[in-house]
């Protein structure tokens, strides 16, 4: 039972990261009102990308660093899409995202199906020895420390600095904050590049750390719980990575309770994460006014500087 | 999102094969366009990687009369239907199916060009120019049980599958009854993955299992080490299907179900070359050598792997077959009746779990 709880609740934490790095960066992303849907494609980058790297150099650092600049690079062909041209959101997210995955399977094509050490986790001596939680929250590798230190320095940053009201303006009113002087275009790429770097980010997290091996198709839709957990959070940092929490604990309990010999079909057990982590969210974002106040004006419009 | 990508690759592949088409008719004596598709990429271990061998043999034992075609990576669906065609356009003469759902379309193929041969891996329908080949993978899943048994001390063995399909609750069954031989208190317990290809999900898996007290973990049919990796890191024993996987686990691996296509390959393309090819199903054991074991883990003890290499002895020579009754199933209904052997046929479409097994299947 000992061993159950330490798996449950170590492996959630782990499960989560991924997914709350790229959910930051596109908490950050949507809250300057565009909409990028080509997580998916980005996480694969820089997974596939962090993985070669880390492999060939032997710098786990170096991995997440290439990582983060290969998302990032293709999060600037969607920002040259979207801002540049004007290009539907949508359309232009899920067309990288597409271009995303080929450029992974096409990086990685040399270390298809191998292995990687992952990267070490950290080790506080009897704090890590405690039963139960000292596995879980004083012996994780460092990036599950940096996830949520990431979440904390975001939540600040939109709620407590001017950068953080300058992306809400340009998000809520792009024609409103042109109008005060601030520059929307040069904003909304920022926030796309660093969108881009958190995805990439997390992907690696998965290649690096939590699935320490390269494969292709290894995020598998894992984008899309992203994009699902930034809106179901209600744009609001905290209960984003509450839903990525949720989400990974239901996954690790499906697995559980199938071990267990449990009597309920595996199919609804393995469709129990996407039920249960959407429900919880609009129990707890229900009410309509939040929604409507964290909710970017213009998210998905595109801005076109009218002179 | 994923058969797009492929869809890229396929155009790709086929763009390269154009290319290449023209250089193949400077060669005098014309070599046999042998043409490959496979599911999934042939990377270091697994499925494809074990198909690629098979063209690898082929390749060493024709040399030059020989010529390969291969297109990676093909979902199940249109896009194979289009490559299987563009095989033959550029005068494959004989193609190798890789997976189960290609068989619908190389069916129609095989109707269309009755000169092109085809061998399909996993399928069941046959045409005069159509056969097909599987391995009999529980023959090695029975003696990888015997090992699991000897070895577990929790008495549980925890197994990740991807869909309960008979092919995996046949094996699953035949390692059980293995492990029950030599140890009659082993149970079984199983993670169904409800998913082809998720690494994670099956890396969690095995750590749930192993959090359950399974010292041993089998990992069935999944294509990369993610469950190898994760039973060496919390040291307990793993066996794994397909490919070898010694290196990924270098100390806990118990043993590894190998296949091999080679002889059955070779064969098939001597019959081609000889104009003698008809369809037939290939089922291959032991005895055909298409299913082995590697990689015994040393601490299995001599007097363990004497009764082990008996087994495999009685197994090759048709002796023994793993499906032997009396065979109770979970609910304790004698299923087999003792000195019965199941029929291949009942085998192929087996959709029930023996006794040992904790965990239900899936309806």
């Amino acid at each position: 039972m000992v061993d159950s709880l330490t798996f449950l609740l170590a492996g959630t934490l782990a499960a989560a990261t991924p997914l709350i790095f790229a959910a930051m960066g596109e908490l950050i992303v949507e809250k300057s009102g565009v909409l990028n849907l080509s997580i998916e494609g980005m996480m694969a980058t820089g997974a596939a990308t962090g993985f070669v790297v880390a492999t060939v150099t032997g710098s786990p650092v170096a991995g997440f660093a290439a990582a983060a600049v290969a998302a990032m690079l293709l999060s600037i062909v969607f920002a040259a899409l979207t801002l540049g041209f004007l290009a539907n959101q949508v359309a232009a997210g899920l067309a990288v995202g597409i271009l995303g995955l080929g450029v992974s399977v096409m990086i990685g094509k040399q270390h298809e199906g191998t292995t990687i050490k992952p990267i070490a986790k950290i080790d506080l001596g009897p704090l890590s020895d405690l039963p139960v939680i000292g596995k879980a929250f004083f012996g994780q590798d460092p990036m599950v420390y940096i996830g949520i230190l990431t979440m904390l320095l975001i939540t600040w940053v939109l709620t407590r600095t001017k950068l953080g009201l300058i992306i809400r303006a340009v998000g809520e009113s792009p024609k409103a904050a042109h109008s005060i002087g601030y520059p929307v275009i040069l904003v909304r790429f920022c926030a796309i590049a660093f969108g881009g770097a958190m995805a990439g980010i997390g992907g690696a997290h998965l290649t690096l750390s939590y699935t320490p091996l390269w494969a292709e198709g290894l995020v598998a839709g894992r984008g899309w719980i992203v994009v699902a957990l930034v809106v179901f959070g209600t744009w609001k940092a905290p209960r984003i990575a509450l839903g990525a929490y949720l989400f990974g604990a239901v996954s690790l309990l499906e697995l559980f309770v199938q071990g267990q010999g449990f009597a309920i079909p595996s199919q609804l057990m393995s469709a129990m994460p996407y039920i249960i982590t959407i429900i919880i969210l609009a129990i707890i974002s229900r009410d309509a006014r939040i929604i409507k106040l964290n909710h970017p004006a213009s998210l998905g419009v595109p801005y076109l500087k009218s002179e | 999102m994923k058969f797009l990508s492929n869809k890229v690759k396929a155009l790709i592949g086929a763009l390269a094969v154009v290319v290449l088409l023209p250089q193949s008719q400077v060669f005098a004596a014309d070599p046999l366009k042998i043409a490959y598709i496979y599911p999934s990429p042939a990377g270091d271990v697994g499925w494809a990687h074990e198909l690629d061998r098979g063209r690898q043999a082929i390749e060493a034992a024709f040399g030059d009369k020989v010529e390969s075609i291969v297109v990676e990576n093909i979902p199940e669906g249109p896009d194979a239907a289009r490559i299987m065609n563009q095989f033959a356009a550029q005068g494959a003469k004989m193609i190798m199916l890789g997976s189960f759902g290609y068989m619908n379309d190389g069916l129609k193929l095989a109707k269309q060009y009755p000169d092109i041969k085809i061998i399909h891996a996993s399928g069941y329908k046959l045409a005069d120019n159509m056969g097909n080949f599987q391995t009999r993978n529980y023959e090695s899943a029975y003696l990888a049980g015997m090992a699991a048994g000897y070895v577990t001390k929790t008495n549980t063995v925890g197994m990740v599958a991807a869909y309960p399909i008979p092919e995996v609750v046949g094996i699953i069954n035949a390692f059980t009854m293995g492990a029950q031989r030599t140890n009659a208190d082993a149970t079984m317990k199983v993670v169904w993955l409800n998913s082809w290809f998720d690494p994670s999900k099956a890396q969690e898996s095995a750590r749930s299992l192993i959090a359950q007290q399974s010292d041993v973990i089998f990992s069935i049919y999944q294509d990369t080490p993610s469950v190898v990796t994760v039973a060496e890191e919390e040291g307990v024993y793993v066996v794994n299907t397909s490919s070898d996987m010694k290196k990924y686990a270098p100390n806990k691996l118990l043993v590894s179900m190998q296949i091999s296509w080679a002889d059955h390959f070779i064969e098939q393309t001597q019959a081609v070359l000889d104009g003698t090819f008809k369809g037939t199903a290939f089922w291959g054991g032991m005895a055909d050598s298409a299913v082995s074991m590697e990689s015994w883990n040393d601490d299995i003890t001599a007097e363990q792997m004497t009764e082990l290499e008996a087994t495999i002895a009685e197994i090759a020579t048709g002796n023994f077959h793993p499906f032997t009754g009396p065979i109770v199933n979970q609910e304790g209904e004698e299923i087999i009746a003792a000195g019965d052997t199941i029929s291949d046929g009942d085998l192929l479409s087996i959709n029930w779990l023996v006794k040992g097994v904790e965990t239900k299947l899936p309806k």
